[in-house]
């Protein structure tokens, strides 16, 4: 194998992790903040590319400009299946855990199910786009031009995202409740309100790699089904709750992916992930940057 | 006459009304023959089974209703042999799931009770569903499943009419040879399958009629299906730029293995498919214009049109209902039904052994269906040896027909990008 090839898988690797981590994160955000682990996460992000890709059916517009529109859009979702679904869910008397895991699969199955319905189950594909279908060329290293774009779009939304949860009463809201779900009544935070706007931020961030990946990716109801298995690995081994864990965890996973497939048959290639994953598991149960 | 005889008279003629009307009702589901049809109807393949959907009802409005068109059961209405009895197909989704293929069999045979069943696109799902309707003696067609192991398991109510990927890819390698004698450079191939039993099929087929036929197989790469990327998978297939690539790939998967390659800055030399992805309408909505030159095989080949006006006839039916012209998958679809339905009249049974015996000795001339096909007859793995298959290629935005020779309409653009 020629060092250009691996360059090249490399710098792949890198590409499609960044977008790992940004589907990864909004899963990772919501767990930290009430301990539910979301199972529509996937349909989020196939609400998000179809958002995407009937705005610009509609308008002509390109999906960059569009972008904050589908951001908005899915904060809004997010927002609703909290007040319509999640609320409910967590004022179960007996086991809610269980409770939450079978209302968020079944608002998984719904979503799926609507899209097939109204959307039909045939692939999309947004065909024209400033972006779609360049490529930069560094040196025989081939860098399409709608994944560095999701990666910058990545990397911004973590930087954006840590200044919101350091710098903002917002941000310290998030985190109080976090630490305690209780106390933060007695200081004047309406949990729920927090909870609520939780969700819209989690919902918004899987909205954003929903709307990066709609540029280069066909989109199908079931279209979340892959991503968000790896999301839910990448959030295992980053840390349940760690925003800077779902970033060097989506990376890793990018870049292992990657590798196996070209020293493995690539029919494997999820095998490299998942051996990380026990690996981390056995070593540091918590994950990576996990706090639990 | 009071209002009150009035009423009554009333109710009485209600009465009598529905009456007559459900017993005519039960008249007709009494004389309906149900016949089960499985098909990928939700999960990453719905669009398949969305489209075998149209096709199947398309072939049994022919085989229930009269039509002038000059294939077996479409004359009368209904099936004559059994009192003018109307088909009715009972739908079931396996989601291309081999283990949900087997229970919805399972349901079909034992609650609804039908006489046949007909599947299944994933020739994963054929292998499970078969297996349980050989266990109930009821016949099995495999409409678009392709792969060879299928009729290879010594099953007794097996059929299958279309060509299995064996005489697919005997097929592409002698187009190959042909254009090698022509003077073109053919030596390295490379194989590009999914990991199901579909894709390893094929690429077995591939590699052993590669090496008997003295080209080099310089990648051979098996990759995980709906995978979010296959950046790596397409690096080797750049490293090892073989003359022709061959994929074997569902359509998500055909999707994406071009957006990557043209991402990669690769132009493959030549691209000769093993149909499925590369024969959905959905693929070359997406990434049409990176696929002209493509080379698939197919069962069928709307051209064919010109010489055989009921091709025209049932492609313009099936048309109106699914807004998109019959392609390799729905043509086989269509034409299992219509096997079926024949094999049914000729039984005049619902009888599982008995419909199984009319399947073995169905004779039908090649003029008799909407295929390229010489003939449909059964050998006694069930079959049909005379499906022969022919190459398409995608240029001007539409597919024509470059092999074989007697058929072509054109002759082939190779290399594809040159």
């Amino acid at each position: 194998m020629t060092t250009q090839a691996f360059l090249q898988v490399l710098a792949s690797g890198i590409l499609i992790g960044l977008i790992y981590a940004l589907i990864a994160v909004g899963l990772s955000l919501i767990f930290g903040l009430m301990d539910v682990v979301n199972f529509a996460h996937g349909e989020f992000l196939m609400l998000a590319m179809y958002a995407m890709f009937g705005l610009v059916f509609v308008t002509a517009i390109d999906p960059v400009l569009l972008m904050p529109i589908v951001v908005g859009v899915m904060f809004v979702v997010g927002v609703a299946a909290y007040a319509g679904v999640i609320r409910f869910a967590m004022r179960a008397k007996a086991n809610p855990g269980m409770v939450q895991i079978f209302a968020t699969f079944g608002l998984a199955l719904v979503i799926q199910g609507l899209a097939q319905y109204f959307f039909t189950p045939d692939y999309r594909n947004i065909g024209n786009s400033w972006l779609g279908g360049k490529t930069l060329n560094l040196g025989g290293v081939y860098l399409p031009w709608p994944q560095i774009y999701g990666g910058v779009i990545s990397l911004l939304a973590f930087g954006g995202l840590y200044l919101l949860i350091t710098r903002t009463d917002f941000g310290k809201a998030l985190e109080a409740t976090r630490e305690d779900q209780g106390a933060v009544a007695l200081v004047g935070i309406d949990r729920n309100r927090v909870f609520a706007l939780g969700w819209g931020l989690g919902a918004a961030l899987v909205g954003l790699s929903g709307a990066v990946l709609a540029v280069f990716y066909y989109i199908y109801p079931q279209v979340g089904g892959p991503f968000a298995l790896i999301a839910y690995v990448t959030v295992a081994l980053g840390g349940f709750g760690s925003i800077f864990g779902a970033l060097v965890a989506g990376l890793i996973v990018g870049v292992v992916e990657a590798l196996t497939a070209l020293i493995l048959p690539p029919a494997l290639k999820s095998v490299g992930v998942y051996s990380l994953y026990l690996a981390v598991l056995f070593v540091r149960p918590s994950g990576l940057f996990g706090r639990l | 006459m009071n209002r009150r005889e009035v009423l009554l008279a009333g109710a009485a003629m209600s009465l009598a009304s529905t009456s007559l009307a459900s017993t005519r009702a039960f008249a007709q589901a009494g004389a309906e023959i149900p016949i089960g049809v499985i098909w990928p109807l939700s999960g990453p393949s719905a669009q398949i089974g969305v489209d075998a959907k149209h096709a199947l009802e398309t072939a049994a409005e022919i085989v229930n209703g009269s039509f002038d068109i000059d294939v077996p059961t479409a004359k009368n209405a209904g099936l004559a042999g059994l009192g003018n009895a109307k088909i009715k197909l009972i739908f079931a989704d396996h989601q291309g799931d081999p283990q949900k293929g087997r229970a919805e069999a399972e349901r079909l045979i034992t609650q609804d009770k039908v006489v046949a069943l007909v599947g299944a696109f994933h020739s994963s799902v054929s292998a499970t569903v078969s297996a349980s309707c050989e266990r109930y003696a009821i016949p099995y067609l495999a409409a678009d499943s392709s792969s060879p192991s299928l009729h290879r398991r010594n099953l007794k109510f097996f059929f299958r009419a279309a060509a299995h990927d064996e005489i697919f890819s005997q097929g592409m390698f002698d187009f190959l040879d042909a254009q090698k004698k022509a003077g073109k450079k053919i030596e390295t191939i490379g194989l590009f399958y999914e990991d199901t039993i579909f894709g390893t099929d094929s690429s077995n087929v591939q590699r052993k009629l590669a090496q008997d036929r003295g080209y080099k197989v310089v990648a051979d790469i098996k990759y995980r299906s709906n995978s979010p990327s296959l950046t790596s998978e397409v690096q080797q297939i750049k490293s090892a730029d073989p003359d022709v690539l061959m994929p074997s790939s569902y359509t998500t998967d055909s999707i994406l293995l071009m957006k990557t390659m043209d991402e990669l800055g690769y132009k493959p030399k030549n691209l000769v498919a093993q149909a499925a992805g590369f024969a959905d309408k959905a693929t070359f909505d997406a990434v049409g214009d990176k696929l002209t030159g493509l080379i698939s095989r197919a069962s069928f080949s709307i051209d064919m049109a010109a010489k055989r006006p009921s091709v025209a006839k049932v492609n313009e039916m099936f048309k109106a209902r699914a807004n998109r012209d019959l392609n390799d998958n729905t043509s086989r679809q269509l034409t299992s039904i219509l096997v079926l339905a024949d094999a049914i009249d000729r039984a005049k049974s619902t009888d599982g052994e008995k419909i199984r015996a009319a399947l073995a000795a169905t004779d039908t001339p090649g003029e008799k269906t909407i295929m390229p096909w010489k003939r449909i007859k059964f050998g006694e793995d069930g079959q049909n040896v005379d499906a022969d298959p022919v190459l398409i290629q995608y240029i001007g935005g539409k597919f024509v027909t470059v092999y074989p020779e007697n058929v072509a309409v054109a002759a082939a653009k190779w290399p594809m990008n040159g």
